[in-house]
């Protein structure tokens, strides 16, 4: 019964065969203010930022950098690429090459994890902590962290969010099977965890449930807000193309095979590169400006989302804009700081402009 | 177009004393093409409709070629040589082309096959391409309204009027549409159109006279016109802000999102339709007419059906939902509080307890029915809704337009719906019932529900909305906060 009516479905256009993706309307309004940001730096390989509440810290490529005075500054550096930042109890905590979490400095310096219920780590890509444990999201088992576009292509399922204790050294599993994790943030006695291909947030904890489905955008890292909540990074728009792509499998398959994968028919980082990339070329242009409502291939978006788990306002970087691909955010201050994956920045914008731009 | 073919002096129409329009000066000249523009509500419809012969005035005078005519049927008019093409054809579906063309004109002894020639040589004498033979139900919209302009040529029109004539046209039949226009002013025939689109009205039209509020704004040559300058004479207010109320200054706080629509799709009436609706806030939808506003939220209340295949997705309550008819939309918490509440918002030999207590129990059931119930629950509604009427048991047919209203919004808040959807709350209701339904409305939002109101009236949605969703051409074009809408984005983005 359940094949017959996946059948009918796919041929009908209903249920989960509905080719239909959410607007972006109300708190996801778009705007131009990721596109009106300070830039205070361009970087090689800049894949996360973190916060003590005093410095901001940038994993870059192999090297952990810190913003001091107005520059740059080497802080550390691994053996490896790294993935995932967060500052932990005097140190920093970061994920090497997507395969090891190791603490430098602080109380727990020289403590690592590599695996959990002996099953190796794949994929880290995100930490964060509640100030006694570090709550980390291993995207996939089966694809790095680099090659999150083929765990989507793949139908992937096996992210979890593991959680690790400096105190005894343990490590276990809060969640699993998830369709690419790509964040956890603890809240209030419960974790926020963004489960990308579904588009959705959940909290697991005291109780499962759902904080936001249904998102017009893939959901990534989070970081907490000053008054309350989370400021979420939504790297890539949803399009209804690429959800087409993901219910043809045929023509997935020959695509994964037979073409390189910068040009796939799948969400990106940036975009424009390229004449041979999908998409772009069939963007609206009008009187010479590129219609915003033009399918876009990479995007920038960050979300701010209140304790409750609603959605307050949202800052883009809209099709034809250079900022795309918002992969970590971190409020310092007054400021929030925003790492832009596609161009390779790091921006600067005032939260209090912010507000006073988006309020109703 | 030397002289005037058409005139109308100091003309004013009032249902039940409310003017539609008052104090009209309009002429036509001979041999031109008039545009005729205004938002909805503007008073087109009902100056046109008196030019041929649908309704007659309340005041004034009208003049063919300088003789005083006053028709007071569409048959008087035709006889006078003034015809009508309604934006609903008017032909008998199940009959030919050719029977449609001489209806009412048949001969004692009539004989089809030479009904059929007379037909041929008259349409070939158009140059339209219509076969006199085909059945009306099997004919495109173009053809359709190809054979009603045939027919009132046929009656000898000197003027036509056409309401919307594009509203159902392909581009190409709109191409086709335009020439015929024109053909027919060369043969001396002096048209009136009345349109949304104001680039028709650019193309077409030798003068374009704009109404606002059932007053004539503006008669002037086409060449002097542009957008900007039809949008601010559509738009500008002065009746209406007194009537509704001024644009809301304080916004409430957008709760969790409690429906989101995505790529929906009913026939040619909404195309890949998307929105979300906000819990807390009265969110306004505008458009013209034919933006497709009412069908995508009937197909949300389930009183539509969308496209059977690939007709998008409708998410309420973080539920994928597909409402095939009302009742699980109502159990759902989605409430629809009709624009045509004489035909379909209660039952009109019934008391208003009843009225209100079927609605409930619609929702909710019950094994036993209770008249006691009933009563109270009648009561208790009337003076929620401060319900003009003598008690609970007087019959829904005795109140007024605006209490019947509030009538039809009892009924919808008994359910106690999550999303209540107000579908031209105020049409026909008198003035002072306005700012009641605009109270109620905006308590249900305080309550945190989510509201949605779909008017046709600007100022009605700049006076009660926290949030302006614009349609246009059957999606949704363009978003404003309370704070950041003015007329003049609204309407533009509602015509371009």
């Amino acid at each position: 019964m359940a094949l017959f009516k996946a059948l009918t479905d796919k041929l009908l256009g209903h249920g989960e065969a509905s080719i239909a993706v959410p607007i972006l309307d109300g708190s996801f309004k778009p705007n131009t203010l990721l596109d009106q940001a300070d830039v205070v730096g361009t970087f090689e390989s800049p894949s996360d930022l973190a916060t003590d509440g005093k410095e901001l810290f940038l994993a870059d490529g192999n090297a952990v950098r810190r913003l001091s005075g107005g520059a740059w500054r080497d802080f550390l550096t691994a053996e490896g690429p790294m993935t995932a930042l967060a500052c932990f109890d005097g140190g920093i905590a970061m994920a090497i090459d997507g395969k090891e979490v190791r603490i430098a400095g602080g109380r727990f310096d020289g403590k690592r994890w590599s695996a959990v219920n002996g099953v190796p780590f794949v994929s880290i890509n995100a930490i964060a902590s509640d100030g006694q444990r570090l709550y980390i999201s291993d995207g996939s088992l089966t694809n790095a962290v680099d090659n999150w576009a083929h765990d989507l292509m793949n139908h992937g399922c096996t992210g979890r969010v593991i959680v690790l204790d400096p105190n005894t050294g343990s490590a276990r599993i809060l969640t699993n099977g998830l369709r690419y994790a790509f964040g956890a943030m603890p809240i209030g006695g419960k974790v926020w965890i963004s489960e990308t291909w579904r588009h959705r947030i959940r909290s697991v904890g005291q109780g499962d449930e759902m904080v936001l489905d249904h998102l017009p955008a893939y959901p990534g890292r989070m970081a907490p807000a000053s008054d309350g909540g989370v400021w979420l990074c939504l790297f890539a728009r949803r399009t209804q193309l690429v959800e087409f792509v993901l219910r043809e499998a045929v023509f997935r398959r020959r695509m994964m095979k037979e073409i390189e994968p910068e040009h796939w028919i799948a969400p990106a980082f940036r975009s424009g590169d390229s004449g041979r990339e999908p998409v772009q070329a069939g963007g609206i242009r009008s009187m010479g400006v590129l219609k915003p409502w033009a399918p876009p291939r990479s995007y920038g978006l960050v979300v701010r989302i209140d304790a409750n788990g609603i959605p307050v306002y949202s800052i883009h970087s809209r099709v034809g804009a250079e900022n795309h691909g918002i992969v970590a955010v971190a409020e310092l201050g007054t400021d929030l700081f925003v790492l832009a994956k596609g161009p390779r920045r790091v921006l600067k914008l005032s939260i209090g402009n912010i507000e006073k731009e988006v309020a109703e | 177009m030397t002289s005037a073919i058409l005139e109308l002096r100091n003309a004013t129409k009032r249902f039940g004393g409310i003017p539609a329009f008052e104090g009209v000066n309009f002429t036509l000249m001979k041999g031109e093409i008039h545009g005729l523009l205004g938002e909805n509500g503007a008073g087109k419809s009902t100056l046109t409709k008196v030019m041929a012969g649908v309704v007659t005035l309340t005041e004034g005078e009208m003049f063919l070629e300088g003789r005083k005519v006053g028709p007071r049927t569409p048959a008087e008019a035709l006889e006078l040589g003034i015809g009508m093409v309604f934006q609903e054809t008017s032909l008998v579906p199940t009959m030919t082309v050719a029977q449609n063309l001489f209806l009412g004109r048949e001969k004692r002894f009539n004989r089809l096959r030479g009904t059929y020639i007379a037909a041929q040589q008259f349409l070939q004498g158009l140059n339209f391409h219509v076969d006199p033979g085909a059945l009306v139900n099997q004919l495109g919209a173009a053809k359709k309204q190809m054979v009603e302009i045939a027919r009132a040529v046929l009656n000898q029109a000197k003027v036509l009027i056409f309401d919307e004539p594009t509203a159902t046209l392909t581009p190409e039949e709109k191409k086709y549409f335009f020439d015929l226009v024109f053909g027919l002013k060369e043969r001396g025939v002096s048209i009136i159109f009345i349109s949304h689109a104001l680039e028709e009205a650019l193309q077409l039209a030798d003068r374009i006279t704009i109404l606002r509020d059932g007053k004539l704004v503006v008669t002037d040559d086409k060449a002097k016109f542009d957008r900007t300058r039809i949008i601010n004479h559509m738009v500008g207010r002065d009746l209406s802000e007194t009537l509704y109320g001024a644009k809301r200054e304080v916004v409430r706080k957008r709760g969790r999102r409690v429906l989101s629509v995505q790529n929906l799709r009913v026939g040619a009436a909404v195309k890949n339709n998307s929105l979300s609706i906000f819990a807390g806030q009265v969110t306004g939808v505008f458009g013209l007419v034919g933006a497709g506003r009412t069908e995508t939220f009937k197909v949300i209340a389930g009183l539509l059906k969308r496209d059977f295949t690939h007709g998008g997705a409708i998410v309420f309550d973080d539920k994928p939902v597909r409402y095939r008819v009302p009742a699980p939309a109502i159990r759902d918490g989605i409430a629809y509080v009709t624009e045509d509440r004489k035909i379909e918002g209660f039952f009109d030999i019934m008391s208003i307890s009843d009225n209100i207590y079927i609605a409930r129990l619609a929702k909710f059931g019950k094994a036993i029915v209770s008249s006691g119930e009933a009563a109270r629950i009648g009561s208790d509604w009337i003076k929620k809704l401060r319900i003009r009427a003598i008690d609970q048991t007087s019959k829904a047919t005795e109140l007024s337009g605006g209490n019947q209203q509030k009538l039809v919004i009892a009924k919808s808040f008994v359910q106690e719906p999550e999303l209540i959807i107000f579908d031209e709350p105020t049409r026909g209701v008198d003035v002072g019932a306005i700012a009641e339904i605009h109270e109620v409305i905006g308590r249900i939002a305080d309550e945190g529900r989510a509201v949605v109101v779909i008017s046709s009236y600007l100022p009605e949605i700049m006076a009660i909305s926290d949030r302006i969703l614009v349609a246009r051409q059957g999606k949704i074009v363009e978003e404003f906060s309370a704070k950041e809408a003015t007329d003049s984005a609204i309407m533009y983005a509602a015509v371009h």
